[in-house]
Order: structure tokens, then sequence, then C-alpha cells
């Protein structure tokens, strides 16, 4: 049975909210530019989706999650558009990919930058494992099923990293290691409201590093450490006058935790990483879901023991995403 | 497998931006230029070059030249007063400057345009007071000279670089204690 028009994209906004902000590092001082996550609706033959973002750094937490503030006079930001694609294989698989290209503006007292670049490119394929049966109505046990979607995803290095010919932590907006993901998304839906659990673990690979910021080095394997996010959303379906056309409020938050890396064969104590963000988001859907619109918000909580020792960020997106049946 | 195809196009116009191909493909060779021994030089084995920064917190001019010639040895950290700086300085801290003593440890401010604006950036994400000698490099031109933007430089009292590249604490802890 296919779900409900509507939920899916709330479903992918979800994702997209666990997922994406972990993409990023902070343009601050290492870069950023992570694709996040791109999926289809079932029912959907093939869908693209252009995105905007802006991310605006206010501050980080350090390793003891205080809230510290960026120093005075500084303006970091990085703006990324994201072209993403999906296309059914199968009628539960789907295979979907998304490219990012980010913008680096940063400006301190004495010093300032600005760079631009590729990003690290997202491959995904997704694998819908159970339909909910019914968004309409709760009379029995069954009618409790949620949709599950299970996902293997493939970050590639495609962005510019410290480890590439660059001289300046300014410049980069990639991380410079492939990770492989395993995501589930769990949605259920009744009536005009929608709740979805998201999660994934990733694991980066380990790569032989042998230049940083330009500067050759004795060459050295380095791995950044196992990330596990976790998202949560409600969303609430209205639907616009008679034409079938919707508007869904979704709340959401988000959670990433990233290991220690290892460095040179030892663990990295200074690399480990955590955010907790809240978010907001805003969907128009038209009647048949052929062409949606978004407007999300996503906030880093700046309060102590909310992350560590990682930039808090205000995400804003702009999206459109037209799908074929 | 037909939606490959745009994914790999893009992946391949992607990494033709920039050079990522180096991520792509990463290499372990050692491409090391070859170092001449006792010429000045920010690579691990030459001598590192005097400079004179401003101590943001006393206003007073700082040598690296004068300050190795009471000391073992110095740490020059190159912060921006960012998450991964905060990390170092912090691992710094509690770890290498309690086990080092005679050995100076700066860091070097290179994103503010003052000495003053360095000490308010300093104060601003709770590093004073420090054990560091937080000294302004305005205009970036140590870092820019050490290529270590985030990084660590290990000098010995003799002048020679022990150690150059990212903060790696069993390479920290072998640079200094190599020290005389």
């Amino acid at each position: 049975m296919v779900a409900p028009e509507g939920t899916s994209l709330l479903a992918v906004l979800a994702l997209a909210a666990s997922l994406a902000p972990g993409a990023a590092r902070a343009a601050s001082c290492c870069g950023g530019g992570g694709g996040g996550a791109a999926m289809l609706a079932r029912g959907d033959r093939a869908m693209a989706d252009l995105s905007l973002e802006w991310e605006r750094y206010d501050g980080f937490w350090d390793l003891d999650g205080r809230h510290r503030p960026d120093p005075a006079g500084s303006s970091l930001s990085q703006v990324r558009a994201t072209l993403a694609g999906g296309l059914r294989l199968a009628p539960s698989w789907q295979v979907a990919g998304a490219l990012p290209f980010a913008w680096n503006r940063n400006t301190y007292s004495g010093l300032s930058t600005r760079t631009r670049g590729p990003g690290d490119i997202a491959i995904s394929v997704w694998f819908e494992a159970l339909d909910e049966r019914s968004a309409w109505r709760m009379k029995e046990a069954a009618d409790l099923v949620p949709s599950v979607t299970i996902g293997l995803g493939l970050t590639v290095p495609t962005g510019v990293s410290p480890y590439d010919d660059v001289p300046s932590s300014f410049d980069v907006t990639g991380r410079g290691f492939y990770r492989l993901d395993a995501s589930l998304l769990v949605e259920k839906s009744y009536r005009a409201l929608s709740l979805s659990l998201s999660g994934a673990y990733g694991r980066h690979l380990a790569r032989p590093v042998n230049r940083v910021y330009g500067k050759w080095v004795e060459p050295y394997r380095k791995r950044l450490g196992d990330r596990a996010s976790a998202g949560l959303s409600l969303g609430y379906r209205h639907f616009v006058g008679t034409a079938g056309h919707s508007l869904t409020a979704t709340a959401s938050l988000a959670w990433l935790q990233e290991a220690a890396g290892i460095l040179g064969g030892s663990r990295d104590p200074t690399s480990s990483i955590a955010r907790t963000a809240a978010g907001l988001a805003l969907s128009f859907a038209s009647t048949d879901s052929d062409w949606a619109a978004r407007l999300s918000w996503s906030h880093a909580i700046q309060r102590q023991g909310w992350g560590e020792n990682f930039p808090t960020t205000d995400i804003f997106t702009l999206g459109v995403r037209r799908a074929l049946r | 497998m037909r939606s490959a195809s745009p994914l790999l196009l893009a992946a391949a116009l992607a990494a033709g931006c920039g050079g990522t191909l180096d991520d792509l493909f990463p290499s372990s060779a050692d491409r090391r230029p070859p170092v001449q021994a006792g010429a000045e030089g920010p690579a691990v084995g030459q001598l590192a070059p005097d400079f004179t920064l401003t101590d943001v917190a006393t206003g007073a001019p700082v040598s690296l030249h004068a300050a190795l010639s009471a000391a073992r040895g110095a740490v020059l950290y190159f912060t921006m007063w960012c998450p991964i700086c905060d990390a170092h300085m912090t691992h710094m801290q509690w770890n290498a400057i309690p086990a080092y003593p005679g050995v100076r440890f700066f860091a070097l401010d290179y994103v503010s345009g003052s000495a003053a604006q360095a000490r308010a950036a300093q104060q601003a994400a709770g590093w004073d007071p420090t054990d560091f000698t937080v000294l302004a490099d305005v205009g970036a031109q140590v870092e820019r000279f050490y290529s270590a933007p985030m990084q660590i430089v290990v000098v010995g009292g003799d002048r020679v670089v022990r150690l150059n590249g990212e903060y790696d604490w069993p390479a920290v802890q072998a640079a200094l204690g190599s020290l005389p």
C-alpha cells in the first residue's frame, strides 16, 4: 500500500534534519558541505531536488560542552547549493544521490576570505521494507504498523579537504574521507499527524595522509571516528483550498555524535564531537505531490551539555522538488 | 545501472574542481622535499628563524630566539579560537604543560587584526588566565611561514624544528621528549 501523499516528504525532512548537519564540520575552521540525505517518496518513479542552504556560525561548544562565542567582530557562514536526484529501481528499491557546492565566507578582525568548491557527494540505496496500512483509521493492532525504510549510504570525498593542495582551513568544503552509513527510518501517520524516527550509523574509512594544508608531511594513516545520529520529528498536514494542495509543518530534534578518530595508530582524544539541534520546517506540496517546496530552519541549541567540540550554527534551507510518478 | 552514470559523471566533474582527486585516491607516498641541514626553514630538521610578536596580555614584544635561549624548547600552537583549537589547547593544558617543565607554550592568534583584538578573543574564548603565552600573529605571517593553521610546531632550544603538523599527541610527546 502506498503511503499517503506528504508523509514521505516529512520523512525526507526528518532524515535530512538528522543527517545533513552532521556532514558539516564548520566553515569557521574545518569546512563542511556535505550533501545530506535524498530519498524518493513512496510511489514516485524519480525525483529531482534543488536546495539552497545558508549556514550561519555562532560560537561553539568546547570539549566540556560549554558554549563559547566566536571572536568579536567575526562573521562566519557557508552557503550550499545541493542538487539531488533519485530513481526507483524496483517497487521497493531506490537509489539517490546529492551533489553539493559550497561557498565559504569568513571574516575576522584581521582576516577575510571567500572561497568555494564542491562538497562531499552522498549516494544512497533505500529499501522500503514496510508500508503502513492506513493513515486514516486506527481500529486494530495492524493499523499501528509504521512504514519502515532501510538505507545504505556512501559519502564520497569530492569536497576540498585539508589534505588537498589548499593553504588554508577557509578553503575547506569537505572532510576528505569516505564514509559508509546504515540508516533506518520509521514513520507513522494518523490523519493529519505524522511522527517519524530516524537513525543512522556511519563508519569512516581509514586513509593515508601525506599532506596537510598544502604542506607535505611524513605519511601516516588517519580515520575519523564512527558517527551515530538520530532524529525525531512531528508533522501536521493541512489541506489548502479545494484543490488538494497541502501545507505541512514539522518540528524536529536531531542528535549527532562522532567518536574520537584514529591518528597515526593512536586514538585522537581531541576529535570527538556532538551536536543537538532543533528544527522547524514548512513544506508545500501540490495536489499530487509532483511539486513540493520547503522552508526549514535548524538551530543548534546553545546551552551547556547539548553539544561538544562543535560549532553552533543556524541552517536556513529553501528547497524545491519535482517528482515523477 | 542507468542511474549510476549521472552520479559518476557528477563525481568526476566535482573532482575536477579544486584538485580533490587526492581525496578520492589518497596516496601514502612521502613527497617531502629534501631538507638542507643547518638551513632556516619550517620543516622538521631545519632551524626556526626568529620572529618577534606582541604578548597580548602584557603588550611586551616576545622574540622566539630570546625565549628559546632560556628554555628547553618552545611549542607554537596556531589558534583561531575554534572548537578544534580549543580542544587541542585544552589537551595541552592538561597533559603537555605539566609534563614538560622548562618548555614555553605559545598560542599564536593568526586571525585577529591587532593585539587588543587578539586579547579580546582570548578572553571571550575563556582562555584568560592561561598557561599559554598568547601572541598576536597579525597578518598571519608566522602561520603562513609554517603553513600550520590549527596545527602545532615544536622547536628545540637549539632552534631545530622537531615537529610541524597536526596535533597528534604521541608525536607531540616524542618531539617534546627529544628536547635537549
